[in-house]
């Protein structure tokens, strides 16, 4: 008999007020809700934070209204997350079958999700016009990612032998597809809608952002603009307790779908090792070349007005040709200037601090019971949602865009290194273990190496994130940067300059993406080769 | 034939004629097989058995068709493995039994009848499962089941189709023991008449099983021995005749390369 359960046994002649575990967290809500409740008080007057006594009556007061505005946000994002990852399925689908096309899809895919939402919303918008299709279109492009890099981690996820299998009785490609894969895939897809879900949320929010008719991003703007506290909270935190829910809805059907759900890294190293360094270069060129192709084939086929769909050729006379480049360049590399040493601080602190605790976390397990729920929870925040509020405690300069960027690197990171972390293999551990090695040791030796790989993949997915959560603050709140100048032209239509600020931040979070690739292959070629070997 | 006897009582004869294998993926070749020459009689089950990496699944799988030779020929009949599996008239069984987890025992063995472009025939897939002695675990899924009840799955999905070819890769080598001998004792009369060629490192089970036991020689594989096991069936593995012939494919075994006897028991 072990201990804990005698006790338990042996017990109950002592009254004792047993506190079960429902209790505890009921009370755990009711100390932060007091403390939270506490601390807007003392701050009363500093226009920072609103308490939950007031974001109640804010939200009973304004029930109507914010019901009216959360519907609207979730039908569009319900639409957006329906394209998006419709899309996603088509291209894990074409890529299936016609393996050859995996870079160049996969690449254009990543291109196309680097595009800063802040600017291509207004483009949308002026495509558009005042309806939900930029709110739809900008979920969509938010969802499809994410949910592309899932599946095609789960339709490759199978055994060798079933695949023999179909084969053996002479069915090709796709009965495996059919018959093996597509299932096999099922719990993979699973989790990819659950990290898409909130992702939808927040794509709807950015879309509605650029002047739509109502949605909870109108309501966030409104309410910044009027420096109305009570108003800002309230709308914050209806919208990210939707992502939650839809987070944890998802992740509900994700544990019907799959008694053990994997562990979903993202964004697979990719194949390719072995090409020289020429063919690697020629395949980047083809990229762009296709990228270009499309861009300005796309615009042409769709009929798009030239005033506002610029051509490749018109950023070319922009920036490079046309009489006043220079002037232009000086001005969109200043603004380029100033967001990157915002960017790259709050990107190297949140994966920094990310991997950090996550390490903390694993020296002191009493801190992962407490430190995990709260940690997933925060993830599936978009963290647009919580931008208004880190700007008002914050302020509008450096800090709090830095602050912004590193909390939106900081919660993937940490969940990331978790699972990472947990992946050391047990042997290893317990021979450690027999040779009473210390756990800072363990960790060092053993555990890290083991966490690397998911590292870098929060690392890679944090580029396209860390340039959404820059922009949107540059543009929502501090007016510094590109995307503060994005915003600028896109109201006097300047297209020509938006055009450009669209190019230089899409191409430069491509090449932050395989600079992050290349030292990550250089990493797991010694640490983790087995991640390679796919 | 009874009307509770094995499914299939076809076979066809199969041949190999100076067969290569040669693996290039990582620029430093590596020849697997050959050049190797060997037939397997209709009707027979024969045994490849050799040491751990010597090439005997490479062998299995070209003639399953999975992989293509790097020279010489294999005829099943007067065919090739493409033109045998385009027909759907081959079966493979595998050493992880293969089983789609999502689909339950019955919906495993259908699988075999709709991949081979087979009608759905219900009965005929409730006889299999009695035969493999599945009877009651229809609706279970793989999960639910042990080791040797997956294999007993496994041998029933290859079994409905009624292939002209077995091949069956080590599909005993993942249970324990005492499972491994009731398998080896129940099983074959399932497929009795049927080629069926059986790739394993249990100089036991090849015994068992097999009607003629090849000894492969370490990588690359060639043929060092054969030995007939004329013995009637159902076997026992005590029996004095047996154990004879299996301390005769020992050491033909031993013959073969001292130093890889260790590995290949």
């Amino acid at each position: 008999m072990t201990a804990p359960a005698t006790r338990r046994v042996a017990r109950p002649a002592v009254p004792v007020v047993r506190v079960g575990p429902l209790a505890w967290r009921v009370l755990g809500v009711v100390g932060l809700l007091l403390a939270w409740e506490a601390l807007a008080r003392l701050n009363a007057g500093s226009y920072v934070l609103a308490g939950p006594v007031a974001v109640a009556i804010h939200g009973v007061e304004h029930a109507g209204l914010l019901g009216r505005a959360l519907r609207a946000t979730l039908v569009n994002a319900a639409w957006g997350f329906l394209w998006g990852n419709l899309a996603a399925i088509g291209l894990a689908a074409v890529i299936l079958l016609v393996p050859r096309l995996e870079r160049l899809l996969v690449a254009l895919a990543l291109l196309v999700f680097c595009l800063p939402l802040v600017a291509t919303g207004p483009i949308l918008r002026v495509a558009y016009g005042p309806g939900d299709g930029p709110q739809i279109v900008l979920a969509a492009l938010a969802v499809y990612y994410t949910t592309l890099l899932a599946l095609l981690v789960g339709l490759r996820a199978v055994p060798r032998s079933w695949l023999d299998l179909v084969e053996s009785y002479g069915r090709g490609a796709g009965a495996q597809l059919l018959h093996v894969r597509a299932m096999a895939a099922l719990p993979y897809l699973a989790a990819g809608l659950q990290i898409a879900a909130p992702a939808a949320i927040l794509g709807a929010m950015v879309g509605e952002f650029t002047g739509a008719e109502r949605g909870l991003g109108v309501l966030t703007i409104r309410a910044t603009r009027a420096l109305d506290v009570d108003a800002t909270w309230t709308i914050a935190l209806l919208a990210a307790g939707m992502a939650m829910a839809a987070y944890w809805a998802f992740g509900a059907l994700l544990r019907r779908v799959a008694s053990d759900p994997p562990a979903l890294l993202l964004a697979p190293p990719g194949p390719a090792l072995r090409r020289g360094r020429r063919r690697g270069a020629a395949g980047a060129a083809v990229m762009i070349l296709v990228a270009l192709a499309l861009w300005q084939g796309g615009m042409d086929a769709l009929g798009l007005n030239s005033y506002f769909a610029k051509r490749p050729g018109d950023v070319l006379t922009f920036l490079v040709t046309g009489p006043e480049a220079a002037s232009h360049r000086a001005t969109l590399l200043a603004a380029y200037a100033e967001t990157l040493a915002y960017t790259l601080p709050g990107y190297l602190a949140g994966l920094a601090l990310g991997a950090g605790l996550a390490c903390a976390i694993t020296l002191a397990p009493g801190l992962a019971a407490v430190a995990m729920p709260v940690a997933v929870a925060l993830r599936s925040v978009p963290i647009v949602t919580t931008a208004p509020l880190l700007v008002l405690a914050l302020g509008r300069g450096s800090v709090g865009t830095i602050t912004i960027v590193a909390v939106m690197i900081f919660f993937p990171t940490l969940v990331a290194c978790l699972q990472g972390l947990r992946q050391a293999p047990g042997d290893v551990i317990d021979i450690f273990a027999s040779y009473a090695t210390g756990r800072w040791r363990t960790l060092v030796l053993a555990r890290v190496p083991a966490m690397l790989p998911a590292f870098f993949a929060a690392a890679r997915m944090g580029v396209p994130a860390a340039i959404l959560a820059v922009t949107t603050a540059e543009w929502l709140a501090t007016g510094r940067g590109i995307g503060s100048l994005m915003a600028l032209t896109a109201s006097t239509s300047d297209y020509n300059m938006l055009w450009s600020a669209i190019t230089l931040v899409a191409l430069t979070a491509a090449l932050a993406h395989t600079l992050v690739a290349r030292i990550e292959r250089a990493v797991l070629r010694v640490y983790g080769p087995e991640q390679l070997a796919r | 034939m009874a009307p509770d006897g094995p499914p299939s009582a076809t076979g066809r004869a199969v041949s190999c004629t100076d067969l290569v294998k040669v693996f290039d993926a990582s620029g430093d070749p590596v020849q697997a097989v050959g050049p190797l020459d060997a037939t397997f009689a209709a009707g027979h089950t024969t045994a490849l058995v050799g040491p751990s990496g010597c090439g005997k699944s490479s062998l299995l799988r070209m003639i399953a068709g999975l992989e293509r030779p790097s020279a010489g020929t294999i005829r099943i009949g007067a065919e090739t493995p493409r033109d045998l599996t385009r027909r759907a008239a081959l079966a493979m069984a595998f050493q992880d039994a293969a089983l789609l987890p999502w689909r339950s025992v019955r919906s495993n063995v259908a699988l075999g009848l709709s991949l081979a472009r087979q009608p759905p025939d219900a009965a005929r897939i409730e006889r299999l499962i009695g035969l493999v002695g599945l009877a009651g675990f229809n609706d279970r899924r793989p999960a639910e089941l042990s080791g040797g009840m997956r294999q007993r799955a496994a041998i029933a999905r290859c079994l409905v189709s009624a292939p002209e070819l077995l091949l069956l890769d080590e599909p005993f080598g993942a249970v324990d023991e005492l499972t491994r001998r009731r398998l080896n004792r129940d099983l074959p009369a399932l497929w009795q008449g049927t080629t069926a060629i059986l790739v394993t490192h249990s100089v036991v089970e090849a015994a068992m099983l097999a009607d003629r036991v090849l000894v492969l020689s370490p990588r690359p594989a060639t043929i060092m021995a054969e030995i007939d096991i004329p013995l009637p069936r159902p076997r026992d593995e005590d029996d004095a005749a047996l154990r004879d012939r299996i301390a005769a494919i020992a050491a033909a075994l031993r013959d073969s390369g001292p130093d890889r006897v260790l590995a290949a028991q």
